[in-house]
């Protein structure tokens, strides 16, 4: 029976062509530099699994947020355990995306036929700060609160506009209800609705064009 | 790139595959090899070191000093030390906006500025020093960020360093680097050098930094933390005009709240109709018309948002009969036969209970301070009788065990009432003191353990 359930599948999904055309490809020799945009990968779908449990509990307004991380620590089995990879994945993933754009940079590989992989890769980088940068107020206490007071503070000093982003950003003059809850929105919605996109754009053009391999003396 | 380029390096590439390997399984298995050992270093990071815990966000407390996420923790340390800069120093936007917004735009469209399709470092002298000099800068400024520009003495000695180590030198490298452009070994050298003097004056700013001892935040995580905590504060803070059980209807012996009528707060009406957020509100602004002064620091008062929420913690788990409160450790340790108590395990946790709401600066006690070891032993107007290792007629020992010290040139007055006002210390307690002053007040757990009589 399975082998049915198998051919009528394959008739209408076709494997073998799927197996041909991502992962039966050739690729040029690969060093351990080559795995850090999976790695980055990897952590960004951790995150976002240890993110959608976390949310089961999170509360995002300034009278609960504190106090749901602290149940979550406290009293949901194995919370701490979700939270930590939460945590530390993020500056993982930060450092992780960080160093395998240096990887790119100094192998050249952003050039001819790569440039658009590397278009998309800086938006990659930007979303992933700024998953890091609203993420980091959502746990409501002190070191968020005034490290988000000041990050929004250096991006309202810009020139005209800064007033505009500044309350863009807060939700109004003042950290408040309001600025946790566009964080979160932001947090959860549009910058992983974005960076997923961009994921999908950056694995087409890697597909299309194969991996770049290490610079010789004669490239 | 003319198409003739572009075919060249589409036929290399054609060469590099047929010598290379599969993507299955080959480059999959480094792949999932790297992943499984970061999903190792996470679990790891998350059991071992896991999150540590910070208090709940305070707008009030603006002796706070913040600090962004590590990652934007070198820029940060740019815009001070940028600040420091004569005349530009001033023009806050170019350091927070414009240097970032170039220097992110340099990065972004870097695959049509180095047009040359060579992809060999050697061949990419320049891109590459002046990313390194980048890279180098940003690590050692998130390396510094700690370092204040101004030392505590007005010494501008490490500011300045840091300015030349992150500022200066790369400025001045970029320099030479576009200057020396067509002369390879001028290059190398000139970002060698950059980068190795940056690291030795960041390497100096770091051994000559004042070592700052980790700053500790307690915070009590667990339920039983947290009522123990709010325990502590509230017989501080609360219990001279509640009560140490909350029970008080007439405040009695509190200077300027003689005779005021107050509702107990361990009451129904009060714990069934006020809610968390009221009461959290209601001890932060206090009810200055009433006569309680504002405890929250948002109104001048000393609790931050973390402390008010445990005593609020406290008062429901204590009082509300809705609320089951789970097992507390007690005070202190019960002491052994023959056992010495010693300040730091046993007497601490007392005098914070009983005595420090009374004993502790701006208060009317008669000098006598008990916040620390020190004062204990050191301060009141009657230092030199309220504690006498050995003997039994110490002020202390005399007044918690209901006799009132009389003042000798006015017999028929009490020159140190009977402590604490208002409550009688459990036996237990009074023991503890008994015995710790008989065996001379030890400070910790090791000398009153050398003081203590072995039981046979």
């Amino acid at each position: 029976m399975w082998k049915n359930i198998y051919l009528w599948l394959d008739e209408r999904i076709g494997f073998n062509d799927l197996y041909t055309s991502l992962l039966d490809r050739p690729e040029p020799k690969t060093t351990w530099w080559n795995t850090l945009g999976s790695a980055s990968m990897f952590l960004f779908v951790l995150q976002g699994l240890t993110g959608i449990f976390l949310t089961v509990y999170y509360t995002p307004s300034p009278d609960h947020a504190y106090d749901s991380i602290n149940y979550i620590m406290q009293g949901v089995a194995f919370g701490w355990l979700i939270r930590g990879i939460h945590h530390w994945g993020a500056t993982l993933m930060v450092l992780v995306v960080f160093i395998h754009m240096l990887r790119v940079f100094y192998t050249a590989s952003f050039k001819y036929p790569r440039e658009l992989t590397w278009l998309i890769g800086i938006g990659l980088f930007l979303t992933t700060l700024g998953m890091g940068f609203t993420g980091y107020l959502l746990p409501w206490n002190q070191k968020a609160y005034w490290a988000t007071t000041v990050g929004t503070q250096i991006a309202g000093t810009a020139p005209f506009l800064g007033e505009f982003i500044l309350k863009a950003l807060r939700g109004g003059p003042d950290l408040s209800a309001l600025t946790l809850q566009r964080f979160f929105s932001a947090h959860i919605w549009i910058i992983p609705a974005i960076l997923a996109a961009l994921i999908g754009v950056h694995l087409f053009l890697i597909i299309k064009h194969g991996e770049s391999h290490w610079p010789k003396k004669d490239d | 790139m003319n198409d003739e380029t572009k075919k060249q390096i589409n036929q290399r590439y054609e060469r590099e595959l047929d010598k290379g390997e599969r993507f299955w399984p080959d480059t999959i298995f480094k792949d999932v090899v790297m992943s499984l050992g970061i999903f190792v270093l996470l679990l790891l990071l998350a059991t071992f070191i896991g999150v540590p815990a910070d208090p709940k966000a305070d707008p009030s407390d603006t002796s706070y000093i913040p600090r962004p996420e590590w990652y934007f923790l070198f820029l940060f340390k740019f815009l001070a030390l940028y600040g420091q800069l004569p005349l530009i120093g001033k023009i806050e936007w170019l350091a927070t906006v414009l240097i970032p917004a170039v220097a992110l735009g340099i990065l972004t469209l870097i695959p049509f500025i180095e047009k040359s399709p060579r992809r060999h470092y050697s061949k990419r002298i320049l891109p590459i020093s002046i990313m390194t000099i980048m890279v180098v800068g940003i690590v050692l400024l998130t390396l510094v960020s700690e370092v204040p520009t101004v030392a505590e003495d007005g010494s501008k000695l490490l500011g300045t360093l840091q300015t030349v180590a992150g500022i200066f030198i790369p400025v001045g490298a970029y320099i030479l680097l576009f200057a020396f452009k067509n002369n390879t070994r001028l290059m190398l050298w000139t970002t060698g050098l950059a980068a190795a003097s940056m690291i030795l004056i960041s390497g100096t700013v770091l051994a000559l930094a004042p070592q700052k001892a980790a700053e500790e935040t307690e915070v009590a995580t667990t339920l039983p933390d947290q009522i123990i905590a709010g325990q502590g504060l509230y017989s501080i803070h609360c219990t001279e005009c509640h009560g140490d059980d909350g029970a008080i209807a007439v405040i009695e012996g509190v200077e300027g709240l003689e005779g005021e009528k107050i509702t107990p707060i361990n009451s129904r009406d009060v714990l069934y109709t006020i809610t968390d957020a009221s009461m959290i509100e209601l001890i932060a602004y206090g009810r200055p018309n009433a006569g309680m002064p504002p405890f929250g620091k948002t109104y001048g008062g000393e609790l931050t948002r973390s402390e008010i929420d445990y005593i609020t913690i406290f008062m429901r788990y204590t009082w509300d009969d809705r609320f089951e409160a789970p097992v507390l450790p007690e005070l202190f340790p019960p002491l052994a036969e023959g056992e010495a108590p010693s300040y730091d395990v046993h007497i601490q946790p007392i005098v914070k209970r009983y005595c420090i709401s009374c004993h502790r600066a701006g208060k009317d006690n008669n000098n006598y301070l008990m916040t620390t070891y020190e004062e204990i032993l050191t301060t009141g107007d009657n230092v030199q009788f309220n504690l006498i290792a050995g003997d039994e007629t110490s002020y202390l020992l005399q007044v918690i065990q209901d006799h009132a010290i009389m003042n000798p040139d006015k017999p028929d007055e009490e020159l140190i009432g009977v402590m604490p006002p208002s409550k009688t210390l459990k036996p237990d307690i009074v023991d503890a003191f008994m015995r710790w002053i008989m065996n001379g007040m030890p400070q910790t757990a090791a000398d009153a353990a050398a003081l203590s009589t072995p039981t046979p």
